[in-house]
């Protein structure tokens, strides 16, 4: 008798883990996207990775807390994560009051406190594996249950509601502030919901893509389309594009070559981009030529 | 809309700008301001409109002190300069459908076609002209169904032809009683539109005249 390996579509079929993960991916690779495309033109890059980093000390402090309590109270790390991942957004406007020049200097300095605070409540908590804490750092998709996968969809459909009922004042908001402010809107309230929106998303996908590759994920399918993209729904349609191919042939590339899922999936990403810059760049060469 | 402004006076830090402006204006009524570059128009237009805070003087839009109006309703804005993030595409008709809260509707046809906008309704803003999009900023002003315009030097960079359009617009809005504010260099354009004229200087002293 000859065994042969499962295939991918046959795994998907069997294997719940690989199935939860994939339709994990999908719900990522729709609203990391859409949450990057507010996050680039408010120009909260940085921002992203800075609550990813503070997110994880909540992380750490919840799995810390959770052993400590674990008698007492029931605490999800992920939902430590959440709040510490929304008060990072108020401490980071704190801290902006002290500096008038560099404002962007409260973020190095609440970046610098996750990490720290990351590695101090991993060394306290007893018996933390390393495939736990690397999980974190690079993902473990692979790890995610029924629970992460509802968590995930709700907060991915609650995330499109909002996304639908205030589109307008988003893409207002988005390209002129002042207007936007002028015609009525509430930009106070709303850029407090497009923070609080930004610190769930991170939290919830820090278990899933870790904390190192959630900026690939918002940010680099968003940067490949601009290059192409003619108008704002359709650059967004775009990057949810690529980042839906670079999600769904990462999970078969590291299912086939036994890769780490996260960071296929962020290299496939920042392929897709080279192969954008490329073709802008030949197309432009192109352009210039036949005009001449 | 009324305005009322009463001892304005607004400073960069050592530098005067405003010094104690003070104006009235009933619904309908259409003031333009004057003087050279400098002289605090744009300041005076951002200070109307909370974008500057008003340090020293009060201003009330119908009788509302406007440090009370937590949201402005029916106040259109022209800027001088618009700080877009021009590198996300973003269309012409994206820009606007997005000022217009409600869905599409006649009014909205109305103010495109007012303004010639439809030929260049598709297109990226980065492609347009300087005068396309001046037309496309009017109009997103128009959109929010002003009581109470205000534009900052709007006839900078347009043609003759929209230049024109502009005119016929603001003509027809002073009918229905919308206060206008217009700061330009080019008084020609609002001559028989003024009801009333605010000249500033440099040492931030100003002069209004009928």
């Amino acid at each position: 008798m000859i065994l042969t390996a499962p295939s991918f579509i046959e795994s998907l079929i069997n294997f719940e883990p690989l199935r939860y993960a994939l339709i994990a991916g999908i719900c990522i690779g729709f609203i990391a996207p859409l949450t990057g495309s507010v996050v680039i033109i408010r120009r909260l890059s940085f921002i992203a990775d800075t609550l990813s980093h503070f997110s994880l000390a909540g992380v750490t402090v919840g799995i810390f807390l959770s052993k400590l309590l674990s008698h007492v109270i029931n605490i999800n790390p992920i939902y430590m994560g959440v709040l510490f991942s929304i008060g990072g957004t108020f401490i980071i406007e704190l801290l902006r009051g002290f500096y008038k020049n560099y404002k962007e200097l409260s973020m190095t300095i609440l970046l610098s406190m996750g990490v720290a605070l990351s590695g101090l409540f991993i060394a306290l908590t007893p018996g933390i594996s390393t495939s736990y804490t690397t999980g974190l750092l690079f993902g473990s998709i692979m790890s995610v249950d029924k629970n992460d996968v509802l968590v995930t969809l709700i907060t991915s459909a609650l995330i499109l509601i909002f996304t639908a009922i205030f589109y307008k004042q988003i893409v207002s908001l988005c390209f002129d502030e002042t207007h936007a402010r002028i015609s009525g809107i509430n930009v106070r309230l709303l850029q407090l919901a497009i923070t609080v929106i930004l610190a769930v998303v991170i939290s919830v996908f820090l278990e899933l893509v870790g904390v190192l590759l959630i900026s690939a994920l918002l940010i680099v399918p968003v940067s490949a389309s601009i290059l192409i993209g003619n108008s704002f729904r359709q650059t967004i349609t775009t990057a949810i594009v690529f980042s839906e191919i670079s999600i769904i042939t990462g999970f078969y590339i590291s299912f086939k070559l036994v890769l780490p899922i996260g960071s296929t999936v962020a290299l496939l990403n920042i392929l897709i981009l080279a192969g954008v810059m490329l073709f802008v760049r030949i197309r432009k060469r192109y352009v210039k030529k036949s005009e001449t | 809309m009324q305005v009322r402004v009463n001892n304005l006076t607004f400073a960069y830090t050592q530098k005067l700008i405003l010094n104690d402006v003070s104006f009235n204006l009933e619904s309908g009524e259409f003031l333009t301001l004057v003087g050279k570059n400098g002289t605090g128009k744009s300041t005076l237009i951002k200070c109307l409109l909370k974008i500057l805070k008003v340090p020293d003087g009060t201003v009330f839009f119908d009788n509302v002190d406007i440090n009370a109006i937590k949201l402005f309703k029916n106040v259109g804005y022209v800027p001088q300069k618009v700080e877009f993030s021009y590198e996300f595409p973003i269309t012409v008709s994206e820009i606007l459908t997005s000022a217009y809260l409600k869905v599409k509707d006649e009014y909205f046809n109305k103010v495109i076609n007012s303004l010639g906008i439809n030929p260049f309704y598709r297109d990226n803003i980065n492609n347009l002209s300087g005068g396309q999009f001046q037309k496309v900023m009017i109009a997103r002003a128009l959109l929010n169904h002003p009581q109470l315009l205000i534009l900052d030097e709007p006839t900078v960079g347009i043609d003759n032809e929209s230049m024109l359009a502009l005119y016929e617009v603001l003509e027809k809005l002073k009918e229905k009683k919308v206060t206008i504010i217009i700061s330009t260099h080019d008084t020609d354009f609002s001559k028989d539109l003024s009801d009333y004229y605010l000249e500033l200087n440099e040492v931030g002293v100003f002069r209004i005249y009928k």
